[in-house]
């Protein structure tokens, strides 16, 4: 089965430039942060000579690791970090699945308007509308919660969901319903029998587009958390920003790319073994 | 359709016009803290030099630290504080001063020079200070009948009991480590492991009352009334209490030094050696010397100032605050921080993960 030339070289044309940019802007930077976490902080910040020299920390090393796994309050924090980003997820898949499908079933000519009230928001800068949450929060007695960081990171996160929930349904043949309707489901069987199944889809790519920039997210916790709702994204910062330590902060960017991808992958294989056979 | 296009046109234009008469005249990159020069001093200064002055900010001098490790470059000044100061002279990162084009050195108080990072002022003048201290809601306080003259109020929980969730500290490693220190009787500047431990015990004592580590929105907090009682900067506490006298608010701010002591932040005016123009480095920290560009930092924000010259010029209620201007009792308890290594900076962090996640 020799797939034609031409055909092979549209196929490149197609799959390059993503591939490429996959290669510079996501696994090249990976290995330099791999590598980075295996190498000494430097005196002022950076890393230290790469070239061992004699009486100095200089060279490669396993240590950043060792204190990684040698300590349980590192993974307490991923933890934590997973609790908030699952529930954040949850809690968008509940609140963007309605109106996703309000939005699908709607008139042709309303729905791309309703999609512009989704992304609207986008039109500021996200830290000014978590400032506003700030503001409403403070005198209910919930800033600095763990409330009102699950609060500000679904309010931020809710269009990812809505939007892929949407592309999906707006697809399904609508004779499916009058057929399941015809052979005697009721609504809530309609739904959950056709409707739900044929937009997992949707739903996986909208819950790993919030949960992965969640579970990486400082902001959020910084400005409406408390004292309990660091997160690994803070740490990370902390690592950058605060103590200079670069292969401290490369070896949890790097843990918390590996957990993602964990994550994924075991969604992807807990998807495929849940589809319908096609 | 055409209008638009010629308007677009037109726009383009301009903006290489721009950029081209921009390129032709001089500037000073200046690398500071937020809101660190007055909008008036800066035209001043641009007016006298012919230049123009451009601004990056930082909120803290371990992100300045951090990004000019990063690789940030072509500043001509940097107002680092003290600890920072001796960080950046060892990395060989300044540029000796030449003291004969620093003729405003004259008006600074002898007790700010010479200081422990710089003793010679080989590279460094300082340019404003602040105090890390509490700020509070003067009526809560009196109601609740807890003493703000002391560290106390933030770390024993016989005052915190009344205070649980109303109380914000710094966000800051090594301010609140040397608070806990100070409080405990050590140095602020202290790095013994178990005098660190013991202040790590302390902070985790304290921290069930706290509402947040906090440090970008305590002056917001403190003014709308949500919270009663912060660890922070004078300066910024200044800004708390005008805002909420401007607000009308039923309750006023204050804010006072504990007596045990406290960090003394001394910022200073350096040159960073990627600087392009120590000419007009040189001009600018001259000028920001001279007594009205030192009394209007302090007339606007609250800062302290070292500059003896310039306190006939600012406001008295300013002048006689002794929370922004120390007596000289009170300012030999004052303690700055000093630069910590890698593994004390590892340590450090170490603990500040726990005590950000018990």
């Amino acid at each position: 089965m020799a797939v034609p030339r031409a055909e092979r070289v549209t196929k490149w044309l197609i799959a390059g430039p993503p591939l490429a940019f996959l290669l510079a802007f996501f696994l090249l930077p990976s290995l330099i942060m791999a590598l980075a976490s295996l190498r000494y902080p430097g005196e002022f910040g950076g890393l230290a000579p790469l070239a061992a020299r004699p009486g100095e920390e200089s060279g490669l090393t396993l240590e950043n690791y060792a204190l990684f796994f040698g300590d349980w309050v590192y993974a307490q924090i991923f933890a934590k970090s997973l609790v908030i980003a699952a529930l954040t997820t949850f809690a968008c898949l509940v609140l963007a699945y309605p109106l996703a499908l309000l939005i699908a079933r709607s008139p042709k000519k309303r729905r791309d308007f309703m999609v512009l009230l989704v992304i609207l928001p986008f039109a500021s800068n996200f830290l000014v509308r978590v400032y506003a949450w700030m503001i409403i929060l403070g005198p209910m007695d919930l800033l600095f919660t763990r409330f009102a960081v699950i609060v500000g990171m679904v309010y931020v996160h809710l269009p990812f969901m809505i939007l892929p929930l949407y592309t999906n349904l707006e697809k399904h043949d609508p004779t499916l319903l009058d057929a399941a309707q015809d052979l005697g489901a009721n609504a809530w069987h309609t739904f959950w029998r056709v409707t739900f199944p044929l937009s997992l889809p949707g739903v996986f790519s909208g819950s790993a587009l919030v949960f992965i920039p969640v579970l990486g997210m400082f902001a959020i916790p910084e400005l409406l958390g408390g004292k309990d709702d660091w997160m690994v994204g803070n740490m990370i910062k902390e690592a950058f920003l605060g103590t200079r330590d670069w292969p401290f902060g490369s070896m949890l960017s790097l843990m918390l790319t590996l957990a993602v991808l964990a994550i994924a992958g075991a969604a992807a294989l807990f998807a495929r073994r849940g589809a319908p056979n096609e | 359709m055409d209008a638009l296009r010629a308007l677009r046109g037109l726009a383009f234009a301009a903006l290489l016009a721009g950029g081209g008469a921009q390129a032709q005249q001089d500037r000073l990159h200046v690398y500071n803290w937020n809101n660190y020069i007055t909008e008036d001093t800066a035209e001043r200064f641009e007016q006298t030099c012919r230049c123009r002055l451009v601004q990056d900010y930082y909120a803290d001098n371990e992100e300045m630290l951090a990004k000019l490790a990063a690789g940030a470059s072509g500043y001509d000044i940097l107002v680092p504080t003290g600890d920072a100061v001796a960080t950046l002279i060892r990395q060989g990162a300044l540029r000796p001063l030449d003291r004969a084009r620093l003729p405003n050195l004259a008006n600074l108080k002898p007790e700010f020079l010479k200081l422990w990072f710089d003793p010679a002022n080989r590279y460094s003048v300082p340019y404003a200070y602040s105090v890390t201290l509490l700020g509070y809601n003067e009526q809560k306080m009196r109601e609740l009948g807890i003493p703000t003259d002391t560290w106390a109020a933030i770390f024993e929980p016989k005052y915190l009991e009344r205070l649980r969730g109303k109380v914000t500290v710094l966000d800051s490693q090594r301010e609140l480590m040397a608070a806990a220190l100070i409080y405990l009787g050590f140095a602020a500047y202290d790095t013994d492991a178990a005098h660190w431990k013991q202040a790590r015990e302390l902070i985790l004592r304290a921290k069930p009352y706290w509402a947040a580590f906090n440090a970008a929105s305590y002056i917001k907090e403190l003014t709308v009334g949500n919270i009663w009682l912060a660890h922070g900067y004078s300066n910024d506490m200044h800004t708390a209490r005008q805002d909420a006298l401007k607000a009308g608010r039923k309750f006023t701010i204050g804010y006072s030094t504990p007596k045990e002591g406290a960090v003394f932040a001394v910022d200073n005016l350096v040159m960073h050696k990627s600087g392009r123009r120590p000419d007009l480095a040189y001009r600018f920290m001259n000028f920001l010397l001279e007594p009205e560009s030192s009394a209007a930092l302090s007339n606007a924000i609250g800062a302290g100032s070292p500059n003896a010259a310039a306190m006939r010029l600012i406001r008295p209620e300013i002048a006689e605050n002794r929370a922004i201007f120390p007596g000289p009792e009170q300012l030999a308890k004052m303690q700055q921080l000093h630069e910590l290594t890698r593994a004390e900076r590892r340590l450090l962090n170490r603990m500040w993960i726990e005590i950000k996640v018990r």
